[in-house]
């Protein structure tokens, strides 16, 4: 073998790794998936999501990597899991079931006029996508982009992939770092919005709840989102039958299943094909940053719809809401009424507004998904 | 040049089509349409073609756009831009036989902030129906589960 052949073997072994291929624009996403990871790690913001996510961004940053694309026709790993698992809108169904499995909705059975408040956490949903529109962005990327503030991530997910997927990563990340982020974000806001003598409102112990009436839940809701926003029955079916199986008691095993190991495998696909997404080459832009800047808006919007909400409701009612349970209207479900519960313990020691905010947080839940519903609709 | 502008002149003379805006705010216009109304924000003509034909065209015509919807209405054809282009519908009329309206609008705010506002109370509405429904179901069992809990009380006494 001559020296020129053994020098063009090793060109040939040369160009086949990634250091001669190396983009310094990847060094970006290397320090965001960093960042994301540390969150994770270190501060402990929805790991279970910032992790996958963050670690699917930066294995994807890098140079000819077979992880998000097509070989020979067939995709490669990451694309095979945001394939079947995103684009065909499989894994945010799947988790809503998980999550369906994991809730009780009893005490918004107990006090159902704190589903309105779940409506008017929705404010910020269509406030956003105002905002997005006059910034430059399509219909649809701004409806996926305002659904954010329903703090619901599957929901957010399900919506983007429908309508903007370009803006999937960008989206997921936001939505679940602001859930993330509730406890810093809705504080001020809602001090800023309440009296002290409203935060010190004791709301009446909530009345039990029959089991009858905890099976029967899922199944009228259910029904009435099926014949009234019947594109997100994909998403809502599977959350009510998820809910169905845990009050029934009668398939145990499925219940444990569903909210268990299928939740975590799916969580695992969800977390890092939606990281995956994000290339430096498509993710530097600003309009993730816009959507960052306007996902913090749109919290804090859907925040005050939610507390003024309780406000004009208590306008007409007898026994008065206490307005810190409010801010639990967006989503984030338990983070949200954890919040309102910590708020009114500074108030007054005595008052406990847990199981209270759970009503609105859960309302908030079916609110997000009706809203992305609304904007389905809108384009289909 | 003097030739070539002289010709100019004279194919605008012979052919006002092609000197015609082919466009209203980016959307094409179809040829051989009078123009019945036209301001900045709406291009109203009358075609003398069928409704499929003018249908025919503006797919072809379109078909270079994603964010196109067609939507079929019992009276018209609505073909809207979800995107950003600057017209927001063509819509076009299915009652004129051989002859077919063409109404062209400009993108509007009036629109986004109408279907906005109309979508927030629709969850509103949904929330409440869920809450009528909860509340008489709740109201329901609640009175068969203390009946049934009574009865055994005196049953028990």
């Amino acid at each position: 073998m001559t020296f020129n052949e053994i020098l063009d073997l090793l060109n040939g072994i040369i160009s086949t790794t990634g250091v001669f291929n190396f983009d310094p624009k990847v060094i970006v996403m290397w320090a965001i998936a960093s960042l994301f990871i540390y969150l994770a790690i270190a501060k402990k913001y929805e790991p279970l999501l910032l992790l996958p996510i963050g670690f699917g961004i930066f294995i994807v940053n890098f140079p000819l990597v077979p992880m998000m694309g097509y070989e020979h026709g067939r995709p490669q790993l990451l694309e095979f899991f945001y394939h079947y698992g995103l684009e065909w809108e499989i894994i945010p169904c799947v988790i809503f079931l998980g999550l369906g499995a994991m809730t009780d909705f009893g005490p918004l059975i107990a006090n159902p006029k704190t589903l309105l408040i779940g409506a008017g956490a929705q404010l910020g949903v269509f406030i956003t996508f105002t905002g997005t529109v006059l910034a430059g962005f399509t219909l649809k990327e701004a409806a996926s982009v305002g659904i954010i503030g329903g703090a619901d991530g599957p929901t957010t997910v399900y919506l983007t992939t429908l309508l903007a997927p370009q803006l999937l990563g960008a989206n997921a990340l936001a939505a679940y770092s602001y859930m993330a982020m509730v406890p810093l974000i809705q504080p001020p806001i809602m001090r800023m919005m309440t009296s002290k003598k409203e935060r010190q409102i004791r709301m009446r112990q909530l009345r039990p709840v029959s089991k009858r009436e905890k099976m029967l839940f899922p199944m009228v809701t259910a029904g009435i989102i099926a014949l009234l926003v019947p594109s997100v029955i994909p998403l809502m079916g599977m959350f009510m039958l998820g809910n169905l199986m845990k009050e029934s008691g009668v398939v145990g095993r499925l219940t444990e299943s569903a909210q268990g190991s299928l939740m975590n495998i799916v969580t695992i696909f969800l977390g890092v094909s939606v990281g995956a997404t994000m290339y430096a080459d498509k993710f530097l832009s600003w309009k993730p940053l816009f959507i960052f800047g306007l996902g913090l808006v749109d919290f804090a919007v859907c925040t005050i719809g939610g507390i003024l909400t309780v406000k004009i409701m208590n306008l007409f009612l007898k026994e008065k809401i206490n307005p810190l349970i409010g801010s639990a209207g967006v989503s984030a479900v338990p983070m949200a009424a954890r919040v309102s519960q910590m708020e009114g313990l500074k108030a007054d020691k005595k008052n406990h507004l847990l199981m209270h905010a759970m009503g609105p947080n859960l309302a908030g839940v079916i609110g997000s998904a009706a809203a992305a519903g609304m904007f389905i609709a809108m384009f289909h | 040049m003097k030739k070539y502008v002289m010709l100019l002149i004279g194919l605008t003379f012979f052919f006002p089509a092609l000197v015609m805006a082919e466009d209203f705010l980016g959307a094409p216009v179809i040829p051989g349409g009078k123009v019945l109304v036209k301001t900045n924000a709406r291009l109203e003509l009358s075609v003398p073609e069928g409704h499929d034909a003018v249908l025919g065209y503006y797919k072809n015509a379109l078909k270079k756009f994603k964010d196109i919807r067609i939507r079929d209405w019992e009276k018209a054809t609505y073909i809207e831009d979800d995107g950003r282009l600057p017209w927001h519908s063509i819509t076009i009329s299915k009652d004129g036989g051989s002859e077919s309206t063409v109404i062209i609008v400009r993108d509007n705010w009036t629109w986004i902030l109408g279907t906005l506002v109309l979508r927030f109370f629709g969850v509103f509405i949904v929330l409440l129906i869920l809450f009528i429904s909860m509340s008489v179901s709740g109201s329901i069992i609640s009175k068969s589960v203390a009946r049934a809990e009574g009865k055994k009380v005196s049953a028990g006494s």
